[in-house]
């Protein structure tokens, strides 16, 4: 390969859904980007900066980011307009193993903006189905923090869908407390598998959860963040032990991920 | 073939060798030191025998001429990427350097050009352009232990150099300078000769694994390092950057994309959104790069990353010696693997 | 018992409070000497005095207990280190026999500087005996302080003159990282002169004291040495009257504009001071004259080199003792 693999390619921006405040979903020409759910791409937008983000979603011909704004990149890109344009480069890491899903029962337990890189996935089961039982359990700190309500909403009408928010609120009639907690009040089935994606805290908590119910860590699939500045292998940032983030993960079988010490 | 040099023979080689490439090699700066009064020995242009510090070693690696400390990926004007990649046209680069320092590069490739399915261009240029000159080492310094990592030789080299009392001894392993070497040396019979042995012998640790992570000489490192890096700057293996925007003050329609070099050693290397950040406590970091150069790296790419220069334990302000600890990572491990 | 105290004096021995008894004062110019003129010392002290040496806060030996008759015998004794450690380094005493001539100016103090410490910026010890050399001997009271650097362990703000040995910092961008070492420290441990600006450093030229921290901090060598200057601080003392520390006179000076300076001040002494004082200290003679008839007298002639700055004005604080305490 003798092409510049830091160049990336120029795409415009089909539509922009404002999220939250913070958070925006970004429909974006796909450019002959071909991605696999779970795997990333490294946004740019020049003189600004690049930063990595998942694949929230695609189609032929189209990619869907979901970004909450933290700093300068991520900032620039949640001030986006439909018809303005920025830069990708990808997709890169591995992605979810869905053969590993298949006519399973599933859990997923997602924190926060965690949700972003498996919600193309469960569009696709809600839509054609393919796991026996889905239950998802997802967390937000604060209501005002929670993305996708249509499509959590949509989603209950298959799916087990529970929601959590860490700090209660009078208006919200709903769970408050860890999401990591809720994994106590599901029943788990023989072979259950389980995706797991949020905060590393809240990432060892699932899990652990997870395996005590019986799922088995082989079967326990968890979406690692590390700051990366190369998405390829290079840079070493997101580097634990002999492993990279960015080309061995972010995706990590849960018995090979609690063996990574930072 | 091997040649005899005169002082004179080899300036004027160099001269002409001049004519085609750019020559780096081991320099003195005279008063550049940290301290007042001192001199850094430091990779330079060099275009004449007599600047060559064929005794000293340098406090940096040569890394940096293949591998610079900031170099520029892209210029952005407007909304455009321009790619600044190393110019075709651009002399090749011949380097003076130990046999540590080439076996140092073969550990750079093996990241920047190998792992995972890409390669990093930016790199792949400056090293196409680089040939490499050995410096035979007539003395073992202080804090080398190339032997004990096995980068004491190396047969990776265009040309094998030894200098004498104002001689040079060359034997020429790449055909290309074979005429060059003819036309100003006297033909002789040169044998390469390596450092068979240093002042310091490190007993490699086998195998290390997470049992030495609990162990309390990191909390003793912990107490005495200050994070301030430069055991990784000064390292002819390590290779982590950054990637960084910024717009030119002067014109903000303009501006570049660039990447610096930076340490796993030194605050923010994994800060991320939210405050959450890893390994803030330095005896962590410590331990994170200590089972880089001596266990992950080899895991991996089935090299011992670290090749013994010594660099990290002259320029730490601190008196924290690798070699030191790879000794004790040995008798740890020994003394876990007996309970 | 018959004594000629002021002779005595002019020789470098005080009078002691025992009667008859004097004690002997050993220069030792930058407080850098020799370990074998230890023996010397020693040798005197055990012999003449009472077998114990004093070290002054002006970096001298004081060897006491010494019987006013035995100075001819401490003469012989200390013509050797004066021999080597005085005229040896070029100070002009054409009779090391004869003891220390004049009792001034004082001994020039200094640090240890760049000899051995990390953060001196300047051979302390070399200047201040460049400054014997210069003007030793003389009969003007002056008191200089050598400092390597702007941590001024030398105490340089209580004397006459005090000289800090600076750096210019010197920034390449190109082996910059970014990691913030040097502007951290800077603002911690220095005059916060430097500022993160797009992943680099921006130096505040006004506010940076040319203390070489940033040097010493960088760890890539993006920051190097430059050039070395000399701040030159006036005016400092201690005493009964009006104790204060010295304020800054010049900065970024050169070597030769500092001696050339030093010279001046001697000549301004001269002019300007109480005569019917036994001596006056620097300070004291610019209150009267004012800053500006010292600026301009001081600077006549001296090529104070392109980096220079000099002091606008200066507004001496200063300290006296409290005469209202109440001790009760
Ligand atoms: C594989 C992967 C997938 C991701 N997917 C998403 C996603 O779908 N949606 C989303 O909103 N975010 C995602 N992130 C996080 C996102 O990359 C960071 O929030 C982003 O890099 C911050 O960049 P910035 O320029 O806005 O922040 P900066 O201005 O650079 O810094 C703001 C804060 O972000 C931290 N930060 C900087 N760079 C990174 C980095 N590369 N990774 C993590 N934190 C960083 C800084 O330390 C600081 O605390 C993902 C990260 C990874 C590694
Ligand atoms: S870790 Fe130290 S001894 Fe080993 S290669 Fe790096 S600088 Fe040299
Ligand atoms: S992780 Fe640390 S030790 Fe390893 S290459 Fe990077 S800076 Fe060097
Ligand atoms: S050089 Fe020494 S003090 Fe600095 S980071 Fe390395 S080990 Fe710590
Ligand atoms: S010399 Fe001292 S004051 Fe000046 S920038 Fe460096 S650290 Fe700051
Ligand atoms: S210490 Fe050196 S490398 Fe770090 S920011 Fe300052 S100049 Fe740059
Ligand atoms: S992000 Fe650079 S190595 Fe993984």
């Amino acid at each position: 390969m003798n092409a510049n693999p830091y160049l990336p390619v120029k795409v415009k921006v089909l539509e922009v859904g404002k999220q939250t405040e913070n958070v925006a979903t970004l429909k974006i020409e796909s450019q002959g980007l071909n991605p696999a759910p779970g795997q990333f791409v490294e946004v740019s937008i020049p003189k600004v900066g690049e930063c990595p983000v998942s694949i929230s979603d695609f189609g032929s011909d189209f990619l869907e980011l979901t970004v909450r704004k933290v700093g300068r990149v991520t900032g620039a890109l949640n001030a986006l307009r439909a018809g303005d344009s920025l830069f990708v480069r990808g997709p890169y890491g591995n992605g979810f193993p869905l053969e590993n899903f298949d006519r399973r029962h599933v859990v997923m337990v997602l924190g926060g903006i965690g949700l972003a890189p498996v919600k193309g996935i469960i569009n696709r089961y809600y839509l054609n189905g393919g796991v026996n039982r889905l239950d998802l359990l997802v967390g937000f700190r604060t209501p005002q923090e929670i993305i996708f309500r249509a499509e959590l909403a949509r989603w209950r009408e298959k799916f087990n869908v529970v929601v959590a928010v860490e700090q209660d609120d009078p208006g919200w009639p709903g769970r408050v407390g860890l999401v990591s907690d809720l994994v106590k009040e599901i029943s788990v089935e023989r072979e259950a598998a389980a995706v797991v994606v949020g905060p590393p805290l809240m990432i060892k908590a699932a899990a652990e959860e997870l395996s005590g119910r019986g799922v088995a860590k082989e079967n326990i699939w968890v979406s690692l963040e590390r700051r990366m500045s190369c998405g390829i292998g290079k840079c070493g940032h997101c580097r634990i032990n002999d492993r990279y983030v960015c080309l061995d993960g972010p995706v990590f079988n849960y018995r090979q991920a609690e063996g990574l010490v930072d | 073939m091997g040649y005899l040099f005169s002082a004179d023979a080899f300036n004027s080689l160099l001269a002409e060798l001049k004519t085609r490439y750019k020559i780096f090699a081991p320099k003195i700066y005279r008063g550049k030191g940290r301290t007042a009064g001192t001199d850094l020995v430091a990779y330079g242009e060099a275009g004449e025998l007599a600047e060559i510090a064929f005794d000293r070693k340098t406090a940096f690696s040569p890394k940096e001429i293949i591998f610079p400390v900031n170099q520029t990926m892209f210029y952005f004007t407007k909304e455009e990427f321009q790619e600044n990649l190393p110019p075709k046209e651009d002399k090749d680069m011949i380097i003076f350097l130990r046999a540590c320092d080439i076996n140092g590069i073969e550990r750079m490739d093996a990241i920047l050009l190998q792992n995972g399915p890409y390669r990093d261009v930016y790199y792949e240029k400056l090293r196409g352009k680089a040939r490499f000159f050995l410096i035979a080492c007539d003395q073992s310094w202080e804090s080398c232990f190339c032997v004990s990592t096995g980068s004491n030789r190396t047969e990776n080299y265009s040309v094998y150099v030894r200098e004498e009392n104002g001689q040079v001894f060359c034997l020429v392993k790449d055909r290309d300078f074979e005429e060059i070497f003819s036309k100003y040396g006297r033909p002789a019979d040169v044998e390469p000769r390596f450092i068979e042995e240093n002042k310091i012998r490190v007993r490699l640790p086998e195998e290390i694994d997470q049992r030495v992570f609990g162990h309390k000489l990191w909390e003793e490192y912990a107490a005495r390092c200050s994070a301030c890096g430069r055991c990784t700057v000064c390292c002819p293996t390590c290779t982590c950057f950054t990637i960084q925007d910024i717009f030119y003050r002067d014109n903000p329609d303009c501006g570049e994309r660039r990447r610096v070099w930076a340490s796993c050693l030194i605050d923010g290397f994994t800060d991320m959104a939210a405050g959450v950040s890893f390994r803030a406590g330095y005896g962590e970091r410590l331990r994170f790069r200590a089972m880089h150069k001596a266990a992950d790296f080899k895991k991996r790419f089935g090299l011992f990353m670290c090749v013994g220069c010594g660099r990290c334990d002259d320029a730490c302000p601190e008196y924290i010696s690798f070699s030191k600890c790879l000794n004790r990572l040995s008798e740890i491990m020994g003394e876990v693997g007996q309970r | 018992m018959s004594l000629n105290t002021k002779a005595i004096a002019k020789n470098a021995y005080f009078i002691s409070k025992h009667r008859g008894r004097v004690t002997a004062r050993v220069r030792v110019p930058g407080g850098h000497l020799e370990a074998r003129h230890l023996e010397i010392i020693k040798e005197i002290a055990e012999r003449c005095g009472n077998g114990t040496v004093h070290l002054t806060a002006r970096q001298a030996f004081a060897i006491p207990g010494i019987p006013a008759e035995k100075i001819p015998e401490v003469r012989k004794l200390l013509a050797p280190y004066i021999r080597e450690a005085e005229v040896g380094m070029g100070v002009n005493l054409p009779d090391p026999e004869g003891g220390f001539p004049v009792p001034l100016p004082p001994n020039v103090l200094a640090c240890i500087g760049s000899r051995d410490c990390v953060f001196g910026n300047i051979d302390t010890a070399e200047l201040a005996q460049k400054i014997e050399r210069t003007f030793y001997p003389g009969s003007t009271l002056l008191k200089i302080g050598v400092a390597g650097c702007a941590n001024d362990c030398a105490k340089v703000h209580m004397q006459d003159v005090g000289i800090i040995g600076m750096v210019e910092p010197l920034y390449d961008p190109a082996r910059c990282i970014g990691c913030e070492a040097c502007v951290k420290n800077c603002r911690r441990a220095a005059s916060g002169a430097l500022r993160a600006e797009n992943y680099k450093v921006a130096r505040d030229d006004l506010r940076c004291l040319g203390c070489g921290e940033c040097v010493l901090k960088c760890p890539t060598g993006a920051w190097s040495r430059g050039a070395k200057y000399y701040r030159l601080v006036i005016g400092g003392r201690t005493g009964r009257k009006h104790p204060r520390a010295a304020r800054t006179f010049l900065e970024w000076a050169g070597e030769e504009a500092v001696i050339q300076v030093i010279a001046n001040i001697l000549a301004y002494i001269e002019k300007h001071r109480d005569k019917t004082l036994p001596k006056e200290h620097l300070g004291y003679i610019i209150d009267r004259t004012g800053y500006g008839v010292f600026k301009q007298e001081v600077l006549a002639g001296v090529n104070l080199g392109p980096r220079a700055k000099v002091a606008k004005y200066i507004n001496f604080g200063g300290y006296a003792y409290d005469k209202g305490v109440q001790l009760t």
